[in-house]
């Protein structure tokens, strides 16, 4: 199944590009000319050992840090740096390595909160809770309550977040991300912590994803078998470098990437 | 000593139920008022984790501003209607010369900068408006203050028309701005900034403009704030002193609580008039100075989150 799909994306066109990205904090160089792109409707992975730069890379395209040189195409468009602002307003959403939740609300308004920038009605009428805003707010729960049904997590719809455990966390994560109707998808090690059941519940959630609501995925994963399960391509980091990009099987072949994963005797 | 520490005043509180409820009346109209000023603070922090130590000035200035410009010729309802755009300007200000440049800095250094500001204003303040007292333009704004007499307990009453109209205008207030962020998808915004910036920005919040929001809500309430204490007394950067009581009244109340800031300011209120009252000439007089900090203490021993503080639990 996965052959032909693969076969499909790579005559897809290019949902994101990097183009010799190369981002600085004072002497540290976290990442040197990284280039790479991103086909609509793949599963991209980003791998590499820890402090390879892939989540600095995440942030770059989210318009988190701002590189020092390269640029960035997104939807065709070219960009010296994202803007947290512009990325979320053209479709780019994300999770993070160390849930970010707003712990204090409950999983309904976290992925409310998703839905901010689909939201137009007046903040006045929001204020009086009637009119346009009620019809408003009764189609965004429609949205939002479609997610919830597919992320199988009913059942703790009016619980604050930083009550649930950590596997549960990350699906409300993902849940407030894909609220956005998201094209891009950047899920920053969406399976640490987890058991093996979890993972795979998490696996198959985001296959489903892509199939059902038609979104490009990019991930970070230190988990290889799943990452080989899953993603179309494989870029791999090292030391702020891309060191190889590929299939998975090519880059699971690759001397480099062994070398960098294993450590080689000079 | 004992006697006259723990019965004597019980004795006159039931002996004097009148007297007893003028006091009660006193401290409710003051706390209500702490509870404006405290939830300016609240506001703040909730939506960007900074103590703003500026709370308190900002009272004085904006009362400061409102009177200058009636007294430079301006009508009052303009005069008011200027002074909010001069909140909104020290809004946007305060968010692009102090917010932006600093964010993703330690709170301590935010912390500080609105210790900055705070010098920044009395100066400006005193460089504009000048030092001396000022007298509010109470009846042109058209506040009554006029009093009146209930009967009550056989005895009388006297209430000031100027303290209902701040106790109504201030609960209006409240409510008001507890349904907008309780209500409104900008009250989400507000409240998912509070707990986490980072992730807030990538569902496409835009901090600059919650920042402002919350910066021009607090000021409103501090010209509010400012123009009730100032027809109570007068105007001028003493004030200063009235609006840090507000300290107190958000320890108490927990830091990041809107229904904190309002039982912690009634509770405080209340609490230091009648120990005012009942217990200050025991103590000599200046009792009130300190009152609401022993208040606040007091119950910190027990709750140290605050009556409605978020409990801090690190999970391990």
């Amino acid at each position: 199944m996965s052959a032909p799909e693969t076969a499909a994306a790579a005559a897809q066109e290019v949902l994101l590009a990097v183009d010799n990205i190369s981002l600085s904090f004072g002497g540290v160089r976290a990442l040197r000319n990284v280039g790479f792109n991103i086909r609509k409707g793949e599963i991209r992975a980003i791998i590499g050992p820890n402090g390879a730069g892939k989540t600095s890379m995440l942030n770059v395209i989210n318009g988190f840090y701002h590189p020092q040189q390269g640029t960035i195409t997104f939807k065709g468009e070219t960009r010296r740096d994202m803007r947290p602002y512009i990325a979320a307003s053209q479709g780019i959403a994300r999770t993070f390595q160390n849930v970010a939740l707003f712990k204090g609300m409950s999983t309904l308004d976290n992925i409310m909160s998703g839905r901010t920038l689909k939201m137009q009605t007046h903040f006045f009428w929001h204020l009086l809770h009637f009119g346009p805003a009620r019809r408003e707010e009764i189609a965004h729960r429609e949205v939002v309550e479609r997610i919830i049904d597919f992320l199988e997590i009913e059942h703790i719809r009016r619980t604050p977040v930083g009550r649930l455990p950590y596997g549960l966390q990350k699906r409300v994560e993902l849940a407030r991300a894909l609220a956005t109707e998201p094209d891009l998808l950047l899920l920053d090690e969406p399976m640490t912590g987890m058991n093996v059941e979890e993972k795979e519940d998490m696996s198959r959630f985001i296959l489903d994803t892509r199939d059902q609501f038609d979104t490009t995925i990019a991930l970070i994963e230190h988990d290889m078998a799943v990452v080989m399960d899953l993603s179309d391509r494989v870029a791999v980091l090292d030391h702020g470098e891309l060191i190889a990009d590929g299939t998975p099987t090519e880059v699971q072949g690759n001397e480099r990437v062994i070398e960098a994963y294993l450590g080689v005797v000079h | 000593m004992l006697h006259q520490i723990f019965v004597a005043p019980f004795v006159q509180m039931a002996t004097l139920p009148d007297f007893f409820l003028q006091v009660l009346w006193e401290g409710f109209v003051g706390g209500v008022l702490y509870a404006l000023i405290a939830l300016g603070f609240v506001l703040i922090f909730k939506a960007s984790g900074i103590l703003n130590f500026a709370q308190g000035i900002m009272v004085v200035f904006a009362a400061l501003a409102l009177v200058w410009l009636y007294e430079i010729g301006v009508p009052a309802y303009i005069a008011l209607a200027l002074c909010i755009l001069m909140m909104l300007l020290l809004a946007v200000g305060v968010e692009r010369l102090v917010l932006r440049p600093l964010v993703n800095q330690p709170d301590i250094i935010l912390f500080m900068a609105t210790i900055g500001l705070t010098y920044f204003l009395i100066g400006l303040g005193e460089f504009i408006f000048g030092g001396e007292p000022k007298v509010m333009i109470t009846r042109q704004l058209g506040i009554p203050t006029g009093s009146f007499e209930l009967e009550a307990f056989g005895g009388f009453i006297i209430i000031q028309q100027l303290d209902v109209a701040a106790a109504v205008i201030a609960i209006a207030m409240v409510l008001v701005i507890a349904v907008f962020f309780n209500r409104t998808k900008i009250g989400r915004a507000l409240r998912a900034v509070a707990d986490d910036h980072q992730a807030a920005l990538s569902v496409g919040i835009s901090l600059e403009t919650i920042w402002v929001i919350v910066w021009f809500t607090a000021g409103v309430v501090a010209l509010v704030a400012g123009i009730m204490w100032g027809a109570r007394s007068n105007v001028s950067f003493a004030l200063e002193i009235v609006a840090f009581k507000a300290l107190p009244v958000i320890i108490l109340g927990g830091l990041t609580s809107i229904p904190g800031a309002i039982v912690g300011g009634l509770i405080i209120g209340i609490g230091e008039k009648i120990g005012e009252i009942y217990w200050g000439p025991l103590l000599g007089s200046g009792i009130e100075n300190w009152l609401a900090y022993f208040i606040a203490l007091a119950f910190l021993m027990f709750r140290p989150q605050g009556l409605f503080g978020e409990r801090i639990i690190e999970r391990v």
